[in-house]
């Protein structure tokens, strides 16, 4: 993929960033549940390298932030971390993990920047944004039980994307099928 | 669609279409520092005669200046009766269930309603009066500073400004998309998981394909022009004006007022 072409993909998954949360606010309580902002920082570390995914991560939220006045600007560092984190670990597993498998691939990325992004995201809160106010109930409840709707949704929802990206050819194949004589 | 989408950039003349965006890019951010500090009466009174005096200066009209935010009036009567009536157990009028409105409930709604309503009127006076390239330079422009540490200015600030863009481009046909799955019967306010993880896949899909697919042709055409990432032309910048200078003079001021004594 050309650099011109990552660069504008890029700049659609940060508008998506802002647009997705809007679309889901039909959905009551659809932020913390769903957390519709992580699917295109995902999606953009998974497509386009981690450089990409990173600056993703911090221009996402940042721009929602600053368009829509969602995440409030308290909570804005934490979250353009944790993004970051994912957007950076998703880009660096496609790189080193080829089991060519593209599911097995993704699967893989997803989980450890997923659980990576949560773990980073949890910390920078303890030790930076909420210092003597964070407890581990309190991580494990807001990155676990209250978005797990939202981690499923992206687990079920991520590869069928980049799969039905890669069939209408707007995405190049992982592992291109050898050309038919 | 007839309407002009929220946020797309409207020709004119006035005060504030002439600002430069390297002073306007800062200024909002300055804007948006002091509508967060703001909880008083008296501080949300300065701060929206300011809106107020920006609009008018602006010459865009109340209606396009407060369109996105009039769109969103749903969200916010939601996000005033959840802090409302779950903000706070104290002192509370009544308790049913869950529900417990109180003062403090209904003083945290309406700050929280008018934080992210005068957000948005900044902003999309900011984008309405400012030329997509303007944004583009003024971004590269502040951001310059980090090629020091080999951070690509250009790209980022080409990034940043084509996602500006496709804002409006895209939150139209995410609403349509919405539209067309809520017809063929999407469930999207159902109590039930399946049912609304269900509603949602339909909706996610076909909007990052239809993304995408715009992707995919501007940067076809962006390199059938021959853009390969970089400028190889260095625009020379303008001195700012002293009106650049009179307009980030009345933001401070503004800042000081609501951090200071109000």
């Amino acid at each position: 993929m050309t650099t011109v072409k990552k660069s504008i993909i890029t700049a659609v998954c940060i508008a998506l960033c802002v647009v997705l949360p809007l679309a889901f606010h039909a959905v009551p309580n659809a932020g913390p549940t769903y957390c519709p902002m992580h699917i295109p920082v995902l999606l953009c570390g998974l497509i386009c390298t981690w450089q990409y995914g990173l600056l993703c991560g911090l221009a996402g939220p940042a721009l929602s932030s600053l368009f829509t006045g969602m995440p409030p600007v308290a909570y804005l560092p934490s979250m353009m971390v944790e993004l970051a984190v994912y957007g950076t670990l998703c880009g660096v597993m496609m790189e080193l993990v080829k089991t060519k498998k593209v599911y097995a691939d993704l699967y893989i990325s997803l989980a450890v920047a997923m659980l990576g992004g949560r773990i980073v995201g949890g910390l920078a809160k303890a030790l930076i944004f909420a210092r003597g106010e964070y407890s581990i109930a309190a991580w494990a409840t807001g990155y676990f039980v209250t978005s797990l709707p939202g981690i499923i949704i992206q687990l079920a929802l991520i590869p069928s994307i980049v799969f039905a990206l890669m069939n209408s050819k707007l995405i190049p194949e992982r592992y291109p099928k050898a050309a038919k004589a | 669609m007839n309407s002009l989408p929220a946020g797309m950039f409207v020709q004119g003349n006035s005060f504030i279409h002439r600002l430069d965006a390297r002073m306007k890019l800062p200024l909002l951010i300055g804007l948006i520092t002091a509508v967060v500090n703001t909880d008083s009466a008296a501080g949300y009174a300065a701060i929206m005669a300011a809106a107020a005096g920006i609009i008018m200066l602006s010459e865009l009209g109340v209606k396009t200046a407060l369109s996105p935010a009039i769109g969103m009036y749903p969200f916010f009567i939601f996000i005033f009766l959840m802090n409302a009536c779950f903000f706070s157990t104290e002192d509370t009028w009544f308790s049913f269930w869950i529900i417990h409105p109180s003062p403090y409930g209904v003083r945290q709604g309406i700050n929280v309603v008018l934080h992210v309503l005068l957000v948005i009127i900044f902003s999309n006076v900011m984008t309405c009066t400012t030329a997509p390239m303007e944004i583009t330079d003024a971004l590269k422009s502040l951001i310059s500073p980090f090629r020091i540490f080999k951070i690509p200015a250009d790209q980022i600030a080409m990034i940043i400004s084509v996602a500006i863009q496709f804002i409006p481009v895209l939150f139209e046909e995410a609403d349509m998309i919405k539209k067309a799955q809520t017809a063929r019967g999407a469930m999207f306010d159902s109590t039930k998981f399946a049912e609304k993880a269900a509603a949602v896949m339909p909706l996610v899909i076909p909007i990052f394909v239809g993304a995408f697919r715009r992707a995919d042709e501007l940067s076809m055409a962006m390199e059938a022009r021959g853009y390969g990432g970089n400028r190889k032309y260095l625009k020379k910048s303008e001195p700012l004006h002293a009106w650049d200078y009179a307009a980030a003079a009345a933001v401070i001021a503004l800042c000081l007022l609501q951090t200071v004594i109000l």
